[in-house]
C-alpha cells in the first residue's frame, strides 16, 4: 500500500518569500545590532530622552533593534518585490520578449517625406 | 524594406542599443525646460548664500541643516520625515493624474540622461551618425569622436560630484580645496562616487535603469486607474497602417493614418514601439507624440494619433478628474503641508534638555535643604545672541543655581550645571518640576520643560 507524500505541509510562493523577507531582514538586523553594539552604547545615541522616559538599557537595546529590523525588512521586501516583478526566466535569452520593434527611412514609408529633417 | 536596428553593446540582455533620435516640439521643449530649471537649481544653489549661510547646506558634522534662511537641528527630524512624506504622497498624487510625469520630465534619470545624450549628439552626430560611427572600424575620427565624448562626461560627471559634496560641505571652501589639491579623503570620496554614479546611470546604463532598477516603474500601475493621463496610440484612427502618397485616397486603400514611418520608435529612448500598447518601459516623455504630430503636419492629417489620453477616453466614455484616490491625495497632501508650514513658523527658536545626574539620588545639605543635580543643554536656534532666564514654576519653595550664566551666540549650542535645591519637607519621593526658560532681551523666546526632583523616600 502506497502512502501519499504530506504535500499539504508545502509552502506556496507567497509564503515561502515573506519567510524568507523576514527571516532574512531577521539575521541582517541581528548581525547589525552586534556589530552597531560593540560599538556604540545605545543610551548614549539617545540619551536625551531615554532620560527623560527613563527608558532602560534594554529597552534602549529593543528600540535601536526593532529600527535596524524596520529597515532591512523593507529593503528585504522591496527586493523581493523587484525580483518577482520583474522580468521571468530566460529573458536574458530573449525568452517571453515583444518581437524588436523594426524600424525604416521615414521617406520608405512615404516619397514626399524623403529629405525631411525630422527634428 | 525595413532595417533592424543596430546591435550594439547591452549590460543585460541582448537587446540592441538604443540610439534615441533627436525631437523637437512642444514636449521636447517642456522637457529641455525642466532639465534647465531642476539642473540649474542643483548646480546654482549650493554657490548662493541666504541669511549669512549657503542657501542649502546639509553640515552633518555640525548637525545643522541649512534651507533657505532656515535652520534645522536634530530635533527637527520630525521635519525632514514630513517633507519626505510630503515628496512620496506628492508623487502618488501626481501619478494618478497625470501617470509617469515624473518619469518624463522631472527624475535624475531622466534629467542627467537628456544631458549626457546632448554631449553625444554635440561630439557624434544624430542618431544615424552614432549609429554609423559605433559600426564603423577605430580610424582617427572614431578615436577623435569618442575621446571627446569621454572627456565631456567625465567632466560634467566630475562637477556633478562636486556639486553633491558642495551640499554637504560649504562649497566655495570645497572649491578651494580642490584648486590647491587639498581636498580631504572623505571628500574625494564622495565626489568620485557620485560622479561614478552620474556616468554609469545617465552614460552608459541609461533606459537599463528605468527598466531593471526602479521600484517607482514597478508600482506605478498600482496607482493607474482608467482615468489615468497615459500615453497612447489611437489604433482605431491608426490602422491598418501602410506607407502612401499624400494624395491618395485611404479610403481606397484601406488604411488608417499611421503612415509606418517608425519615427516613434527611432526617438523613444527606451527603444519601444507605443504602437504595441501600454509598456511598462514607456517613461511617457512624449518623443513619440512630439515626432508624429510633425508627421501629421507634413501629410495635412489631424495632431493627435499618438497623444496623452487616457483609457476612458480612448474607449469614448468621459474621463473623471476629480476621482475618489485623487481627493484623498489631494486633501492629506494640503493638511501636510499646511501643518509643516505653520509648524515650521511656530517653532520655539531654544531648545532645553534637563538631565539628572545618574550618579546621584540626591545631595543632603546643612539646614534641611536637599540638592539634585543636572546638566543643561541649551541651543540657540535663533540668529541672534541671547541671555536666559531661568525659573521653576510650579513650586516657590525651590531654588535654582546655574553656573556659567546662561548666554549663548546665534546657533550656539551650552551645557551649564544646573542646581536645584528645595527644602526637605517640600514631599517625599520624586516630584515632578516644571522649568521655564526664557530670553532675558528682545525676541522674548520661551519653553517650558519637565524634570523629576528627587527627595527622600521615607
Amino acid at each position: 500500500m502506497t502512502t501519499q507524500h504530506p504535500l499539504n505541509r508545502r509552502w506556496n510562493r507567497r509564503q515561502r518569500d515573506w519567510a524568507v523577507v523576514f527571516w532574512i531582514a531577521f539575521l541582517s538586523a541581528s548581525a547589525g545590532a552586534f556589530v552597531l553594539f560593540g560599538l556604540v552604547d545605545p543610551l548614549d545615541m539617545v540619551s536625551s530622552w531615554a532620560d527623560k522616559y527613563d527608558i532602560g538599557l534594554r529597552l534602549a537595546y529593543g528600540l535601536a533593534f526593532a529600527f535596524l529590523y524596520l529597515v532591512c525588512l523593507l529593503a528585504s521586501a522591496l527586493t523581493m518585490f523587484m525580483i518577482r516583478t520583474g522580468p521571468s526566466q530566460g529573458h536574458f535569452k530573449g525568452k517571453g520578449k515583444r518581437p524588436i520593434p523594426q524600424v525604416q527611412d521615414p521617406s520608405q514609408s512615404n516619397p514626399e517625406l524623403d529629405g525631411e529633417v525630422w527634428k | 524594406m525595413s532595417q533592424m536596428q543596430d546591435t550594439g553593446t547591452s549590460l543585460y540582455r541582448k537587446d540592441p542599443k538604443v540610439y534615441p533620435r533627436d525631437v523637437n516640439g512642444s514636449f521636447a521643449s517642456l522637457r529641455k525646460l525642466a532639465v534647465l530649471v531642476l539642473l540649474g537649481l542643483y548646480y546654482i544653489l549650493p554657490w548662493i548664500n541666504w541669511g549669512g549661510h549657503q542657501s542649502v547646506l546639509f553640515d552633518l558634522p555640525a548637525r545643522k541643516f541649512y534651507i533657505f534662511g532656515l535652520t534645522f537641528w536634530p530635533q527637527d527630524f520630525i521635519f525632514l520625515t514630513l517633507m519626505l512624506i510630503i515628496a512620496g504622497l506628492s508623487l502618488f498624487f501626481v501619478t494618478a493624474v497625470a501617470g509617469r510625469l515624473w518619469c518624463g520630465y522631472a527624475c535624475p534619470q531622466t534629467v542627467w540622461t537628456e544631458v549626457f545624450l546632448w554631449m553625444e549628439r554635440w561630439v557624434e552626430g544624430d542618431r544615424s551618425k552614432r549609429m554609423k560611427l559605433d559600426a564603423s572600424p577605430w580610424n582617427a575620427n572614431k578615436i577623435i569622436r569618442k575621446t571627446s565624448k569621454q572627456v565631456l562626461w567625465i567632466g560634467f560627471a566630475l562637477w556633478t560630484g562636486f556639486t553633491f559634496v558642495g551640499f554637504f560641505t560649504p562649497i566655495r571652501g570645497l572649491g578651494e580645496s580642490v584648486i590647491h589639491f587639498q581636498l580631504g579623503g572623505w571628500e574625494t570620496f564622495w565626489m568620485l562616487f557620485y560622479s561614478f554614479a552620474t556616468y554609469g546611470n545617465a552614460g552608459i546604463l541609461r533606459e537599463q535603469v528605468c527598466k531593471y532598477m526602479c521600484p517607482y516603474a514597478r508600482f506605478q500601475s498600482a496607482m493607474f486607474d482608467k482615468d489615468t493621463l497615459v500615453i497612447a496610440y489611437d489604433e482605431a484612427r491608426g490602422e491598418p497602417r501602410g506607407s502612401r502618397s499624400k494624395k491618395d485616397n485611404l479610403a481606397e486603400k484601406g488604411l488608417g493614418d499611421c503612415i509606418g514611418c517608425t519615427l516613434c520608435v527611432q526617438v523613444c529612448p527606451t527603444g519601444i514601439d507605443i504602437r504595441e500598447g501600454l509598456q511598462i518601459e514607456c517613461i511617457a516623455c512624449a518623443a513619440c507624440i512630439d515626432v508624429c504630430d510633425q508627421v501629421m503636419d507634413k501629410m495635412d492629417y489631424k495632431r493627435g494619433l499618438i497623444k496623452y489620453t487616457t483609457e476612458h477616453r480612448l474607449s469614448g466614455k468621459e474621463t473623471r478628474v476629480f476621482r475618489p484616490r485623487i481627493i484623498v491625495y489631494a486633501v492629506l497632501l494640503i493638511a501636510l503641508i499646511a501643518g509643516v508650514i505653520y509648524s515650521v513658523n511656530h517653532r520655539v527658536l531654544l531648545r532645553a534638555e534637563l538631565l539628572r545626574d545618574r550618579n546621584a539620588l540626591y545631595r543632603e545639605l546643612p539646614g534641611d535643604i536637599i540638592e539634585n543635580i543636572y546638566t543643561l543643554k541649551l541651543i540657540n536656534m535663533d540668529s541672534k545672541p541671547h541671555r536666559y532666564k531661568i525659573e521653576v514654576l510650579n513650586n516657590e519653595n525651590m531654588r535654582l543655581l546655574v553656573s556659567p550664566e546662561p548666554e549663548l551666540e546665534p546657533e550656539e549650542v551650552g551645557n551649564f550645571i544646573v542646581r536645584m535645591q528645595a527644602p526637605e519637607d517640600t514631599g517625599r519621593g520624586s516630584l515632578k518640576v516644571d522649568v521655564r526658560f526664557s530670553t532675558l532681551d528682545e525676541p522674548v523666546i520661551e519653553r517650558t520643560v519637565s524634570a523629576r526632583f528627587l527627595l527622600p523616600f521615607d
